[in-house]
């Protein structure tokens, strides 16, 4: 999928996901949709719960700990949630 | 949705007096009590009698029975604490099969790692199948080809297995129970062979005398089923008691750890147990926790484990939920580990913490633990007698026994011990010098009969609640570029609140200062996705790692070398707060 067939869609989810993020972006790094979440943000594990948690409660999905195993990066993050969307 | 009974009335309590799990189960079965499983939100999502978990393993049991598996072969299955777990553990106590629980622990992008994990583990355990949820099966399936396994599939797939009919021989009395992978590293883990005999000695341990359950009880647990406090405590143990059980999975109690306590208070749980960072965690979120709010008066025993216990935090809990009727006296702390099954010792019932203070300068200096009130006292937790049947010694270096407050290497003994390391002879024998007992690793000293645990095994880290062997660590750093293999070590020190900081001890040859704060980020990131930790990195010039003459890196040194200043950062960032925090907890 390119940009210009997503982007009105996607936009405001990205928006929303960087501003759950700031709370842990201590170092106050750009955020983008390739920032790896450990790497850049350095998210430990519970942190990472408390992460999921918010995410669960603002889009009222539930992200199976199978999928947790698969998110590296911003981007990862939307297109999960994007994903259980679809699937509630 | 109907939740299972508190207790039974038309019978008897019989607790942990069975000859095997499969016959505990059985008389389980004749009464109403059962598990009770909540969902993510804290709703009640599934509910089984112990009668209906017998009912879905005999005939699972029976269906691998007939698909050709071999008495006495491995079957693995990741702990997901849900209805199945249960009933595909207990279907091969009656099929005549060795259930191996797997971890379910995964990281933020923590998938690698826990793939490798789980096929280390069933390699180790020379599982011939491999079972799990529709979820988790992509990742099974990936480790069972790097295992070399090729039966592994779905509970559906298996609870579709042809029926046959046959006969039932569950495993006796002198046959093994399962394994339990809890020791030894990622990369070369251990599996403790507990035995019909052991887990049956534990439970009864357990039940009789550490919890003296009686009629009324009910547990309420999150404690991963992988792991010996959940698995034994609150799983096998409450079966072979007849108590209802109510779980709150892991992830579900790390997001919303709140939840532990509503439903305590909503089922009028009696018992619960949980390491210390259990109830941290609750009063972490307690901000908004209204007066009242959660009746917790029925909850009387709050039993403490799996971790050095910290007597401030839990003063602190007590105190917190004072006014939702949580009495401290209900705490109950506690000593064991996996290869003994889980319990050693428990403290007395109703006494909630009991605390001594020592000499800190005679506990460093002379291994004494002599009574202090000074302001140089370091404060230790007691954790009780051992159970009946069962031994502790504290022996010196050499093995000779050591008197009362005496600190030394803590040796267990008694019907609870494992048989030894599933197929591995020279970590039995390292563990198991001598016939019948059992080196701890960990260090402390009796006082007045009650074993009170001052260190652990010297290398291994605990954060959180969670056991991570530093050459985990080590070895995902060493595969970074610019790591060599040696230039790594890691260790844990005391942070402000006495839990631990991770620290990372790099070899840099890098001489770029961006090259160097790229390898910084690397650093912490591998060491995030494999452990799920933050850590703090200190790269610092090449060979100033210490060997022992055998070649083997030296943690001790490396830490005492931190602590001392003698190791510094390249950058000079390292954290002076931290270093001033570590030297003065010292």
């Amino acid at each position: 999928m390119s940009d210009s067939q997503t982007g009105s869609g996607e936009q405001p989810i990205y928006e929303q996901v960087y501003e759950l993020l700031q709370h842990y972006n201590r170092e106050g790094r750009e955020l983008r949709p390739e920032t790896d979440l450990n790497a850049e943000l350095n998210i430990d594990s519970v942190a990472a719960m408390d992460l999921i948690m918010e995410i669960e409660d603002k889009y009222d999905i539930d992200i199976p700990i199978n999928l947790v195993a698969d998110l590296r990066t911003v981007q990862d993050l939307v297109t999960t949630v994007r994903k259980q969307q679809g699937a509630a | 949705m109907q939740l299972t009974t508190t207790s039974n009335d038309n019978l008897p309590l019989r607790v942990g007096v069975f000859d095997t799990l499969a016959e505990g189960l059985d008389y389980a079965a004749r009464g109403a009590t059962g598990c009770n499983f909540f969902s993510e939100r804290g709703r009640p999502a599934h509910s089984l009698t112990y009668r209906e978990i017998r009912e879905r393993a005999l005939d699972l049991g029976l269906r691998f029975s007939a698909s050709g598996l071999e008495r006495g072969a491995r079957v693995a299955l990741i702990a997901e604490t849900r209805p199945e777990f249960l009933i595909t553990f207990f279907a091969c106590q009656y099929a005549g099969l060795i259930p191996v629980p797997l971890p379910l622990s995964v990281n933020l992008g923590g998938r690698e790692a826990y793939v490798a994990r789980l096929a280390a583990m069933m390699q180790r355990g020379h599982a011939s199948v491999a079972v799990t949820s529709e979820e988790m099966l992509p990742m099974l399936e990936e480790a069972a080809r790097m295992a070399g396994i090729e039966r592994v599939g779905s509970y559906s797939d298996f609870a579709a297995l042809p029926y046959q009919g046959g006969e039932i021989r569950p495993l006796n009395k002198d046959e093994p129970a399962y394994i339990q992978f809890s020791s030894g590293s990622t990369s070369l883990p251990r599996g403790v062979m507990v035995t019909q005999h052991s887990i049956m000695a534990n439970a009864r341990g357990i039940g009789q005398h550490g919890l003296q359950l009686r009629a009324g009880d009910r547990a309420t647990s999150w404690l991963p089923l992988y792991h010996d406090m959940g698995l034994v405590g609150f799983c096998l143990t409450p079966a072979m008691a007849q108590v209802s059980v109510d779980y709150l999975a892991t992830t579900t109690f790390a997001r919303r750890p709140l939840l532990w306590l509503q439903t305590l208070s909503d089922q009028g749980g009696t018992i619960a147990f949980a390491p210390t960072f259990g109830y941290e965690l609750c009063l972490r979120r307690a901000a908004k926790v209204e007066p009242g709010q959660y009746d917790l008066s029925r909850w009387r025993v709050a039993g403490i484990g799996g971790e050095m216990i910290r007597a401030s935090v839990l003063q602190a809990f007590a105190d917190r939920f004072a006014d939702c009727g949580f009495d401290g006296k209900a705490f109950l702390p506690s000593y064991g580990l996996a290869e003994s099954t889980l319990a050693i010792s428990f403290s007395a019932l109703g006494e909630g913490v009991k605390v001594d203070e020592v000499d800190q300068e005679a506990a460093a200096r002379r291994d004494l633990a002599l009574p202090a009130s000074a302001k140089r006292a370091k404060t230790f937790v007691r954790c009780g007698r051992p159970m009946p049947e069962h031994r502790i010694e504290i022996r010196d270096a050499r093995g000779k026994p050591l008197s009362d407050r005496h600190i030394g290497r803590v040796f267990v003994s008694g019907p609870s011990l494992m048989e030894g390391y599933f197929r591995d002879p020279e970590a039995t024998a390292t563990a198991m010098p001598e016939e019948g007992w059992l080196d701890t690793g960990d260090l402390g000293y009796l006082a007045e009969g009650e074993l009170v645990i001052t260190g652990r095994s010297k290398d291994l880290i605990i954060v959180g609640g969670r056991n991570i062997w530093p050459q985990d660590l080590e070895w995902a750093v060493e595969k970074i570029e610019h790591v060599r293999a040696g230039d790594v070590a890691a260790f844990a020190v005391p942070d402000q609140d006495d839990s631990e900081q991770v620290v990372l001890v790099v070899e840099c040859r890098l001489s770029d200062p961006a090259a160097r704060a790229a390898l910084r980020r690397e650093i912490s990131a591998v060491v995030q996705r494999s452990a799920g930790v933050s850590c703090e990195v200190v790269l610092t010039r090449p060979n100033a790692l210490t060997f022992t003459s055998s070649g083997k890196l030296s943690r001790a040194a490396a830490k005492a070398d931190y602590l001392a200043g003698r190791i510094s950062d390249l950058d000079g960032t390292l954290e002076e707060g931290v270093y001033a925090m570590a030297v003065g907890a010292e």
